[in-house]
């Protein structure tokens, strides 16, 4: 076992001394999971630059509804499509929206009517969306602050309804005179002041920008809307597309599953490499007349490539983590990254007896990871993949990896169903490694 | 470090009738020979004499196809006798990016040195190197005959009774060249039991206790290097220049008119008998045989051919 631990520390500080090798094992791997978690939506939708896709159902049909999607149009963060509330519901869940907004019948009545209880509005958004989701509603109570402050300053439809109150109040404090005078008191300076309002909405420009900080501040306490949150996913089939997109909280929670593979393939396309570099090198024969046993020798490297791979997968995680993936099971992530190591380690024994060169050895590791890699799911995610070719990559170990490890990360997998990822894993690692054992071994040198 | 136990522990190596070949090429064809322990044993041919692949087999990194091999009187795989022989190979075995004293650790622990033996065992390696100095930086800076001398004291780590040095003055500059004899005759003088093998013949007479030659992996003569002369290398040869001659002396070889050419196998006694006889020389040369005419009167060919 000494020994074996010796091999395997020799081997890790090569390749900490191999610039070459630690780019491919660690920096191209961080690079894919940086490309493509930006090619998946960066590190936010939200501040990604591109606009927010909102459906907007419009069945209120008024005047005011209109002028809310008018206003919500205007943000230039917004791109807002006016379907029904089937489509645009159907769009959410498919992914091609972040949301979408309801504004029901009736909305128009009570929308910009202070004393009055505030408008409903239905928003149904994308759950894994969260930070564009407070983003909307901000942009909500902006443009409803907006129409709440432009409805203060309609004397048209104020003073109706200023009169209305009057009215019913006075009738309330028929009995009580000094109440009615002071009600009329206050009833006819209200008037006098909205009658000044409307003298200064009918001069010129200048007071515009002023008149707007005074509307949106006329949101200061109070309840501009009301929002009725929908549930727009719960439906989903959790195996379809949309509804594995839906468990998503961040484009890393995909590129960075790939990226570790990337990785784990690099580390064992190195390993594999290594052992015939040795004999190439002279150190191989140098250890075969040492007292160390074929068997030592073998071990020694599969531990090296063991520990590489998962210190690979850590500092991976590590970065994606820092970049706002959220593991959802760090345990479950742990013990399937030990059977991904299992697996490529076994791998890695199994392709070294490939060849007798390095060109030879090289050539076939990484035409095999290249393989496994894009049947696996390892260059497009395996939920955008063709049917044919999603049944296909089970027989690739990358598959089994990533489903593993995607997981522990995002897919919310149960014990019993990271079972089979893990079971299988180990399977090809103990294949793989018998079978280079086999070759190693009937390859006597001695 | 003791010699194991067992048959034919006289013997360092022994080896019987030894066979190898690679496909259709005979590589070794019935070797056998036996090497004295605390003997620096020469193996001389020319390139593809069968020399790496005798010292593959002794190392037990190849089997022979037929024949025996025994080291200290066990086969060479065994791990007692790994841990009694140290190779040094004709090709570099290091790790360029490790430092000479990670390469002499590294390969120290294989052979289960650990703490101070190994530390006591390094700093020895490093000094018969004579890279004390340079003991702490990446192999890949080192020259050639640094690289070399390195190469040797790695198969040293382990303080082994039996040294099998397959070329290890190949390429070097005369310097190390001379580093690496220094180091060899300190190795003989402690006991150890080396096999060298070399094409250099000079290298051979100067260490080599006994020399075996072999050509197409066939042994062609085995004996102490005055032995191997004596035996095949031919007569001594004389040039002169003779400046008086008694009348009606009878010189051996030719003479023509002062110039005098002959072989002997005892020439000093020849030229004795001429003094002797009144002889005077104006230049006397002598030439001696050595390897090379064994050699060459063995195969027919030159060492370097």
């Amino acid at each position: 076992m000494n020994k074996i631990w010796h091999l395997a520390m020799k081997d890790l500080k090569l390749l900490s001394r191999d610039r070459m090798g630690a780019f491919f094992i660690v920096v191209f791997p961080i690079l894919m999971g940086l490309f493509f978690g930006l090619a998946m939506g960066g590190p936010s939708s939200g501040s990604s630059g591109s606009k927010m896709k909102l459906s907007v159902v419009d069945e209120d049909q008024t005047p005011i509804s209109q002028r809310l999607a008018e206003k919500l149009g205007e943000n230039d963060s917004i791109e807002l499509i006016a379907e029904s509330f089937d489509e645009a519901k159907n769009n959410v869940r498919l992914g091609n929206r972040t949301g979408l907004i309801r504004i029901p019948k009736g909305f128009g009545e009570h929308a910009g009517i202070m004393w009055q209880e505030p408008p409903v509005l239905d928003v149904g958004m994308d759950p894994s969306r969260t930070a564009e989701s407070g983003m909307m509603e901000g942009f909500l109570m902006q443009a409803m602050g907006n129409i709440a402050g432009e409805e203060m300053m309609n004397m048209d439809r104020q003073m109706p309804l200023i009169e209305e109150q009057q009215k019913n109040l006075e009738t309330q404090l028929a009995n009580s005179p000094i109440q009615l005078a002071a009600s009329k008191m206050f009833f006819g300076s209200l008037k006098q002041m909205m009658g000044s309002v409307n003298e200064l909405n009918s001069l010129p420009d200048e007071g515009s920008n002023a008149g707007n900080d005074s509307q949106n501040s006329l949101a200061n306490g109070m309840q501009l809307v009301k929002v009725n949150k929908l549930d727009v996913t719960r439906e989903l089939d959790p195996n379809s597309i949309a509804g594995q997109v839906a468990k998503l909280r961040s484009p890393w929670d995909i590129s960075f599953p790939q990226a570790m593979l990337w990785g784990v393939m690099a580390c064992a396309a190195g390993f594999a490499i290594s052992l015939v570099r040795e004999k190439t090198m002279g150190t191989l024969p140098r250890l075969q007349v040492a007292p160390v046993g074929k068997m030592t020798l073998l071990l020694g490297k599969a531990l090296a490539c063991f520990l590489a791979i998962v210190v690979v997968i850590a500092m991976l995680t590590t970065l994606g983590v820092m970049l706002g993936m959220e593991p959802a099971n760090y345990l479950m992530l742990g013990i399937v990254s030990v059977c991904v190591a299992v697996a490529f380690v076994g791998i890695m024994i199994a392709v070294s007896t490939l060849g007798k060169t390095e060109q030879g050895v090289s050539g076939a590791g990484w035409g095999i990871n290249m393989i496994m890699a894009m049947i696996g799911g390892a260059m497009i995610p395996a939920m955008f993949m063709p049917k044919i070719l999603l049944e296909a990559s089970v027989i690739s170990p990358v598959r089994w990896s990533i489903y593993g490890i995607e997981g522990a990360i995002w897919r919310g997998f149960s014990w019993m169903e990271v079972a089979m990822p893990c079971v299988i894993l180990i399977l090809v690692g103990v294949v793989g490694f018998a079978l280079g054992v086999t070759i190693w071994m009937r390859r006597s040198l001695a | 470090m003791a010699s194991p136990n067992g048959q034919n522990k006289q013997w360092a190596v022994l080896i019987e009738g030894l066979q190898k070949s690679y496909g259709s090429t005979t590589a070794v064809d019935g070797l056998s020979f036996q090497i004295p322990q605390g003997q620096t044993f020469g193996l001389l041919g020319p390139n593809g004499a069968g020399k790496s692949t005798t010292i593959s087999m002794i190392a037990g990194l190849l089997s022979p196809d037929s024949g025996t091999v025994q080291v200290f009187g066990q086969p060479p795989a065994q791990p007692l006798s790994r841990m009694n022989t140290g190779v040094a190979p004709q090709s570099l075995a290091l790790y360029d990016e490790f430092t000479a004293r990670e390469n002499l650790t590294f390969f120290g622990r294989m052979y289960d040195l650990s703490g101070a033996r190994l530390r006591d065992r390094t700093k020895w390696s490093l000094e018969l190197a004579g890279l004390v100095d340079r003991a702490d930086d990446r192999v890949s800076t080192y020259s050639g005959g640094m690289k070399r001398r390195l190469n040797i004291a790695v198969a040293m780590i382990h303080d082994p009774d039996l040294i099998l040095l397959d070329e290890p003055t190949v390429g070097v500059d005369p310097q190390s060249r001379n580093f690496i004899f220094e180091a060899i005759e300190q190795l003989r003088s402690n006991g150890k039991t080396i096999l060298y093998t070399t094409h250099y013949m000079e290298e051979a007479q100067r260490l080599c206790d006994q020399i075996a030659i072999v050509d197409h992996g066939r042994l062609m003569a085995l004996g102490t290097v005055d032995s191997l002369i004596s035996e095949h290398g031919g007569y001594s040869k004389v040039y002169a220049e003779v400046e008086s001659v008694p009348t009606g002396f009878e010189f051996p070889g030719t003479f023509e008119e002062s110039s005098l050419r002959f072989e002997s196998a005892d020439p000093v006694r020849e030229i004795s008998r001429m003094y002797s006889a009144g002889v005077a020389f104006r230049t006397l040369t002598m030439e001696r045989p050595d390897l090379e005419n064994v050699f060459l009167a063995l195969t027919g060919k030159s060492l370097r051919d």
